[in-house]
């Protein structure tokens, strides 16, 4: 190459290309990695009252629940409820097929007048016996007969008797089995023992039903509830009355209101969770289908004014929690006993920090006390 | 005495600074090479500090929860907790999968922590938006790699969960962003199936005579309550107490619990000795190649340069310079190469490739040090072609004829 | 003979061994005094450049005596250890073409002798500028070689020969380029330095223009030399 310019101005050239590639290079050996200084945010604690609330979910679950069903095996005859129907109370929603029910009622009857024959076959023997034992005893006292007969013919007597009373019990029992029968025979048909709703048939008719098998449910609309589940950790003053949210995943423009009915004193060891009931202060409309999931919030009692900083700040060190501040210039770490915190992220601190206090809320890196930072109005990366 | 070598660099600067670019941006893919593996172990480093445990416990004989997979009962951790030196104990369930949001899809890993009032073990130590999850459900917080905002609605599995918080670095040893949701929503989307399938799964229990038996009616029903629950988690998180010692309560959990407990200094190891093993060696030989290559281009433009330059060597050396002047000559020039070499490449890696690289880049001033001295060293061994040629010339050849 | 000066005594030169050996040199016989300007003619292969290149201290002769000055440099081997710093010392060289250092200016392509000798480099710039004084390109002190013409560069190689004021200065056709005004030029300039200096000048050339100005004429043939007179014409 020739060069045009003399000595000064090739290195004048020179010096514009490497003197800003140097400049370059410093910056990125200090301002990148790990030598750089961390962006933070800072917030001042405020003294603020916090409306503490719980969050759970839960289905909707009906109060009562009545399954209908035979309590003796047979088939069904006719089934007249629909899912979907409002019936009364004492309302006949199907009967069983009776089968051979008839037959053995007959077969009863025939056994009750065979009990009866017997019966008057049993009076008629006790009748003689006892004539026979009068008419001997009378023969006795003018000594016509030996005592022998005498004892033979009272044995007649009792034995007769006795025979008289089995017969009696006979009746009684074979009227008792026709009887129950009967009674079987009424309680072929299902009935509603209350208003409801038929949720569900279970089998329809022709099927073959064991005793205690349900062939229709019931449940009564106007009992739903949610049954909720609250972590235990996090259910600290789930009492009764207080009042709730609900929000159905079905419907998420209205918000029914509703209030805890009563927190269950059986909690879920196995998942952990403490079981409430909600109730809804009006039922919306249309009914939410039963086995619908639900949130619930249930609102705890607003707690008076303390200094309140956002849960972001809080973090672990050495076993205890505390926040970061900015202390002359240097990273300081303060430990806090925190008190209670609501659904926002926004938590009290009973020790630790006043009002007015700057604490460090958000950082771009894990702080330790040798870091520098930079205080900045949002961390670089983050788009608002 | 001038420098003879700084007048023949000034003298052909443009061809110098030029070489010194294309050189440096080679040099800048190999010190990003390194970078890209400096990540690599930093995302596991990084992994193990965010989770905030001094012990992982898991599955016997397996190397969970990142390496391997690991399945124990969600109860353990209570019996953990009670262990003498034990602070906290915590459930945490790790899953890689793809979370939708709206059209769009992005490889996560979902992480499920438990409920407690604040930072237990498994929690993001720190923020940089947002707040941390105050509800049991349906919460999310997730890391800016993955490109969601404050308040968006991601769907993982069956449920939709909204972004409260947002972290940085939270990743997974293989780089994918954490999504931290909480626990019971994580164990559910562990295991439960899309509808389809769980449909089938009811269908094939039910066509089932052992588990459908119409004498007990309610068989069938607890049978698929049973199969729709989850009881497992991926590790039980431990944080100590000050003044016990990791070993000893990891030993004593071992002993007791007959479960793997391992400590810090045991997760780095599979961590980084077996899950980046791999790609370690992969990018520990392209850093040899890329400096064998670079050390090849050096050599030939430094030989080619001196080539260019016999017949003044054949003079200086008839007028009696000595050996040690020119071999100087060479050698300077060849450092100088290497130097423009280094600062260009230093700062492409710096502003260029670890911006644009899609893992993360981590350049150590060491590195830089080390990459440094290498080059220097390089650009001497590879100027010694040159000298012995240079070395070889006959001053005689300047007397022509 | 004392002071400056050369003079070398049945100089012999054999390349290769055997029955391959050629004797470039046979005897060579050849003094010069300081102040003087002599030819060195032949055709080629004659051994004119092998005499030049023993004379240079840059081959090994293969026997004989060199003594430059008072001091014996060969005899049938060398006396001196450092042959560099002989030839950066005692010897002046001007080459058939400039043979400049494209990257270094003419005042410093001529100051890079006393700066490797060791003399500060302020005071060898400004030797190098007393020179260009002499030979006139003072005014092209500070360009690049490629900026001069080809007869400029040429008079700072001549310039770079005197610098370092060796007692002895080899040219090899220094002339051959020039057209004859600028040869006699030359011719008058290597006078004027030779006396100025009382340097002891070899002049190697075919040059028919320049030779009648040679006042001592070494013929070589065959590898021996024959002294002859010259004209020693005076020229402008």
């Amino acid at each position: 190459m020739i060069k045009r310019f003399p000595i000064q101005g090739r290195t004048l050239a020179l010096v514009v290309v490497l003197v800003p590639l140097l400049a370059l290079f410093i910056y990125v050996a200090l301002r990148s990695g790990p030598l750089a200084p961390v962006p933070v945010t800072v917030t001042a604690v405020e003294d603020r009252a916090i409306s503490p609330a719980l969050f759970g979910i839960g289905t909707i679950e009906a109060r009562y629940t009545y399954k209908i069903g035979p309590t003796f095996a047979g088939r069904i005859k006719r089934l007249d409820a629909q899912v979907g129907d409002t019936v009364t109370a004492g309302q006949v929603l199907g009967e069983m097929d009776p089968v051979d029910l008839n037959e053995r009622i007959q077969g009863q009857e025939a056994a009750l007048k065979r009990a009866q024959a017997l019966l008057s076959e049993a009076l008629a023997r006790q009748a003689y016996a006892q004539k026979q034992s009068q008419r001997y005893e009378q023969l006795l006292e003018v000594r016509a007969i030996s005592e022998e007969t005498v004892a033979t013919k009272k044995h007649d007597l009792q034995v007769a008797e006795a025979g008289l009373n089995a017969a009696r019990e006979e009746l009684a029992r074979v009227q008792a089995d026709r009887e129950a029968l009967i009674v079987q025979r009424k309680n072929l048909k299902l009935v509603a023992p209350v208003d409801g709703l038929v949720t569900a048939r279970d089998a329809d008719p022709g099927t073959t039903i064991v005793a205690g098998q349900a062939v229709v449910e019931l449940i009564d609309p106007k009992s739903l509830w949610v049954n909720v589940r609250f972590d235990q950790i996090r259910a600290h003053g789930l009492a009764a009355d207080l009042p709730a949210t609900i929000v159905l995943r079905s419907q998420t423009v209205e918000l029914p209101q509703g209030r805890v009915l009563r927190v269950e004193p059986l909690a879920d060891a196995v998942t952990e969770e403490t079981l409430a009931k909600v109730v809804f202060d009006r039922l919306p409309e249309p009914l939410p289908p039963v086995g619908e999931l639900a949130e619930v919030t249930v609102a705890l009692p607003a707690l008076p004014a303390a200094p309140v900083i956002p849960n972001a700040a809080v973090q672990q060190r050495n076993g205890g929690l505390g926040v970061w501040q900015m202390h002359n210039g240097n990273l300081r770490f303060t430990p806090v006993i925190l008190g209670a915190a609501d659904l926002d992220g926004n938590v009290q601190v009973r020790q630790g920090l006043q009002a007015g206090d700057q604490v460090i809320v958000f950082s771009a890196k894990s702080l330790s006390a040798r870091n520098r930072i930079t205080i900045v109005d949002r961390i670089p990366g983050v788009k608002p | 005495m001038i420098s003879l070598a700084g007048r023949d660099i000034m003298h052909a600067w443009g061809k110098f600074v030029f070489t010194g670019v294309g050189l440096g941006l080679l040099i800048g893919i190999t010190l990003s090479m390194a970078g890209i593996y400096r990540g690599m172990v930093d995302d596991g480093k990084v992994l193990l500090d965010n989770s905030g445990a001094d012990l992982w416990v898991v599955q016997k004989d397996t190397l969970g929860p990142y390496a391997e997979s690991s399945s124990i009962y969600d109860d353990t951790w209570r019996s953990i907790r009670t262990m003498p030196g034990v602070a906290r104990a915590a459930n945490v369930t790790y899953l890689t999968m793809q979370v939708r949001q709206g059209e769009r899809d992005v490889r996560a890993m979902v992480t499920g922590i438990m409920a407690g009032e604040s930072v237990a073990p498994g929690w993001p130590p720190y923020l940089v938006a947002g707040r941390q999850i105050t509800r049991g459900h349906y919460e999310a917080i997730a890391d800016l790699a993955s490109g969601f905002k404050l308040g968006d609605r991601l769907q993982i599995r069956r449920n939709h969960y909204t972004v409260v918080g947002l972290t940085r670095r939270m990743v997974s040893s293989g780089g994918d962003p954490m999504i931290f949701i909480p626990l019971k929503d994580a164990q559910e989307a562990q295991f439960l199936k899309d509808n389809d399938a769980i449909r089938q799964q009811r269908r094939r229990t039910a066509e089932n005579p052992a588990f459908n038996r119409p004498q007990v009616p309610d068989l069938l029903d607890a049978v698929i309550a049973s199969q729709s629950t989850n009881p497992y988690v991926n590790a039980v998180l431990v944080r100590i107490d000050s003044g016990h010692a990791a070993e000893k309560v990891a030993e004593s959990i071992r002993r007791w619990k007959r479960l793997t407990v391992y400590t810090r200094a045991q997760m780095e190891e599979i961590l980084i000795g077996k899950l980046i093993a791999t790609s370690a060696r992969q990018i520990a030989m392209f850093l040899v190649i890329l400096s064998v290559v670079s050390a090849a281009i050096v050599a030939f433009i430094i030989y080619t340069l001196t080539l260019g330059k016999i017949r003044e060597i054949a003079v200086l050396k008839l007028i009696g310079t000595k050996n040690r002047t020119i071999v100087g000559l060479i050698m300077q020039q060849s450092i100088a190469l290497g130097l423009i070499g280094f600062v260009v490449g230093k700062i492409t890696a710096t502003l260029l490739m670890a911006p644009i690289f899609p893992k993360y880049v981590l350049l150590e001033p060491m590195d830089s040090i080390i990459g440094f001295i290498a080059v220097v060293v390089i650009c001497i061994l590879a100027s010694i072609i040159a000298i012995q040629a240079a070395l070889k010339v006959d001053p005689a050849e300047a007397i022509g004829g | 003979m004392t002071g400056k000066g050369i003079r070398i005594e049945g100089l012999r030169k054999r390349y290769g061994s055997g029955d391959t050996a050629v004797d470039a040199l046979k005897g060579v016989d050849m003094q010069v005094s300081p102040g003087e300007v002599i030819g060195l003619v032949g055709p080629s292969g004659s051994g004119k450049s092998t005499l030049l290149k023993c004379l240079g201290a840059v081959i090994e002769p293969s026997g004989g005596r060199m003594i430059l000055g008072d001091e014996v440099i060969y005899d049938d081997g060398w006396k001196v250890t450092d042959l560099r710093a002989l030839r950066r010392d005692k010897i002046g060289f001007i080459f058939q073409a400039p043979y400049l250092i494209p990257f270094l200016d003419v005042t410093d392509n001529v100051a890079l002798l006393p700066m490797l000798a060791g003399i500060p480099n302020a005071e060898a710039r400004s030797r190098a500028v007393e020179l260009f004084k002499s030979l006139d390109v003072e005014h092209r002190a500070k360009a690049m070689p490629s900026q001069l013409s080809g007869g400029e560069q040429q008079r700072v190689a001549i310039a770079r020969g005197l610098v370092n004021r060796p007692p002895v200065i080899l040219a090899d056709e220094p002339t051959a380029p020039l057209d004859s005004e600028r040869a006699l030029a030359v011719i008058r300039i290597l006078n004027d330095m030779a006396h100025k200096l009382e340097t002891a000048i070899i002049v190697v050339t075919h040059d028919e223009k320049i030779i009648p100005t040679f006042k001592r004429i070494y013929h070589i043939r065959d590898g021996v030399t024959y002294e002859e007179a010259g004209e020693g014409k005076e020229f402008k």
